[in-house]
């Protein structure tokens, strides 16, 4: 079953350039990531040891997670270093106005 | 072959030296661009193998990379705590972390267990410890050991025998630097004069404003040497202004070398291969053409005036306005020159406005034909502005062309200019049948100490 609908979860004005928080949206926590390139929506946990990447830093488009210093591309999740070799689920984005939101698809 | 037989490195080119230039100047010279320092240092040939031969490699590798004091990034790479940045050096690797608030510490990157690498790659990363990604042993920001699954199995393991091993680290400039001996003597001991020179040039009061790494088909002591000259610029840049440029060294470890721009002597060019900027001589509205990739205001030179003063004075609006800092009482030859400090064995830096870069040469890996160059426009800040967050490098491969690097402009060909020979000279290396090369007693003198240093740090090390 697919469920395609967007859900706001955030507003700009708390999520301004160069931050990213986790939000949580149907039983997941979703990072959501401003970067100059836009509003990125990710995995929070980690591929690697499942550590919260909201506890890490953004640093330009890529979030490095706090536990290993992993870092994944936010724009699509993929992963740039090691120790993670998987990269994150990414989620598309929707901003209108002030609203962010997401599509989680299952 | 010279009339008068002075002494050896005593001969200089014909026309207006840069004292007599800086005399000129329409604003207060600084004191230390005013200092002079040469003193011949021999004249023997510099021996080909120390460019291609592995086995010097590698006696660099343990002898020299190993003990000199070396700049892994800017203050503001690592802002925050648990900020790091990660540095390659040949074989070696080293973390600098922002251990506390006000602390830098630097770290071996290769864990107390079976030593591997804690964090791949170089550059920028962040975490809030470190764990090693093979059996997830951890270290604090300070390096100390915090966790160590199975501690039953390690009864012979603690925190004082299995720590990650710390490296001097200091900082200069808004620079981080390492020194991997853990002996060596105070980095501001090493910087000989520096400190004083840069303290009306102050560094730490600059921004990366582009950062490019590439790849050169060079041994690093000939990349870094294609740049400590302007003989080079007539026959490499076609550029007429290359031969009356002032040559100093301050020590074993510091050398400059100050090149006016905007202005040059016919005289200087009395034995170069024909007419060219002699017969007839260049006209200032002529040196001011040759200035416009600056992006000047005027493209003539009003009656009375210079090329120098006119293209000095329309940066201090034009940059005074982008960067807004008040440059109305700032030399022409801060304003325009080329001034390059270098610090042994490998780091350039500029405190010029204009040309205002920063330059770091060192091996590609352990490959003795290959360097890295690390090339950085350093711009002023504002009075009172942040540190915004430096841009990450621009890497580009051997066969890349500067001027695909984005941010670089009209330097895209000169550096292409600069770096074009290099090839042909490693090449030239292992061709040649005469054994070394030949250096000028003056225009090439900064060359000759970094051997006599270098040299210095092979045999001390030697006889321990
Ligand atoms: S948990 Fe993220 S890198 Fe290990
Ligand atoms: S090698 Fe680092 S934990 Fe084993
Ligand atoms: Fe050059």
């Amino acid at each position: 079953m697919s469920n395609d609908e967007f859900v706001q979860v955030a507003s700009l004005a708390n999520l301004p350039q160069g931050r990213c928080a986790a939000v949580a949206v149907a039983d997941r926590e979703i990072l959501l990531c401003h970067t100059a390139d836009g509003v990125f929506a990710l995995d929070n946990l980690c591929t690697h040891g499942a550590a919260r990447l909201c506890e890490g830093k953004l640093k330009g488009n890529r979030v490095l997670c706090p536990l290993h210093g992993a870092a994944f591309d936010v724009r699509d999740g993929s992963a740039l270093s090691r120790p993670a070799v998987r990269g994150l689920a990414s989620y598309r984005v929707k901003v209108t106005g002030d609203a962010i939101a997401i599509a989680v698809t299952d | 072959m010279n009339q008068n037989n002075p002494a050896p490195g005593a001969a200089r080119a014909g026309g207006a030296t840069v004292a007599e230039t800086l005399a000129t100047d329409s604003r207060e010279v600084p004191a230390p661009l005013l200092d002079q320092s040469y003193q011949f240092l021999g004249d023997d040939d510099i021996d080909c193998s120390r460019y291609i031969s592995a086995d010097f490699a590698r006696k660099e590798f343990d002898r020299l990379w190993n003990r000199c004091w070396q700049w892994v990034c800017r203050e503001e790479h690592i802002p925050d705590v648990g900020d790091n940045y990660v540095y390659q050096i040949g074989p070696y690797s080293v973390i600098v972390v922002r251990s506390s608030a006000d602390g830098i510490r630097a770290f071996i990157n290769s864990c107390p267990h079976r030593a591997t690498r804690i964090l791949g790659g170089e550059g920028t990363g962040f975490s809030n410890a470190f764990t090693c990604p093979f059996h997830g042993w951890s270290f604090s920001l300070d390096g100390c050991l915090q966790a160590l699954p199975a501690r039953w199995d390690f009864p012979h393991v603690s925190e004082e025998t299995h720590s990650l091993q710390p490296v001097q680290c200091e900082t200069w400039g808004g620079f981080v630097f390492i020194n991997l001996d853990t002996h060596a003597g105070p980095l501001a001991d090493y910087l000989e004069v520096l400190p004083a020179h840069f303290s009306h040039f102050p560094l730490e009061r600059r921004r990366v404003r582009l950062h490019v790494q590439k790849t050169l088909p060079a041994n690093w002591k000939a990349a870094q040497e294609a740049f400590m000259e302007a003989y080079h610029n007539f026959e490499t840049h076609d550029g007429p202004n290359g031969a009356n440029a002032q040559y100093d060294i301050f020590g074993k470890y510091v050398s400059r070398f100050i090149h006016n721009i905007g202005n040059y002597s016919a005289e200087s060019l009395a034995d170069y291969p024909g007419d060219k900027w002699r017969a007839p001589p260049l006209s200032e509205n002529e040196i001011l053409q040759m200035l416009s990739v600056f992006g000047l205001e005027h493209d003539e030179v009003p009656a009375g005036k210079t090329a120098r003063e006119v293209a000095a004075q329309d940066l201090r609006h034009k940059l005074g306005e982008a960067l807004g800092i008040d440059f109305s009482a700032t030399s022409d030859t801060l304003m325009l020159d080329s001034i390059e400090y270098h610090l042994f064995p490998n780091m350039f830096f500029f405190p010029g406005i204009t040309v205002s870069m920063v330059y770091r040469f060192r091996p590609n890996g352990e490959d003795v034909d290959s360097s890295l160059f690390d090339f950085l426009i350093l711009e002023p800040l504002a009075e009172g502005a942040q540190h915004p967050q430096p841009p990450e490098p621009v890497c580009l491969s051997v066969e890349q062309s500067y001027t695909e690097a984005e941010g670089l402009g009209w330097l895209g060909p000169v550096y292409d200019e600069d770096t074009g020979n290099l090839a042909l000279q490693q090449q030239g290396f292992k061709t040649a049948r005469k054994p070394g090369i030949t250096l000028g007693n003056y225009q090439e003198s900064r060359i000759r100490r970094v051997h006599m240093t270098l040299d210095e740090f092979l045999e001390e090390a030697g006889n321990e």
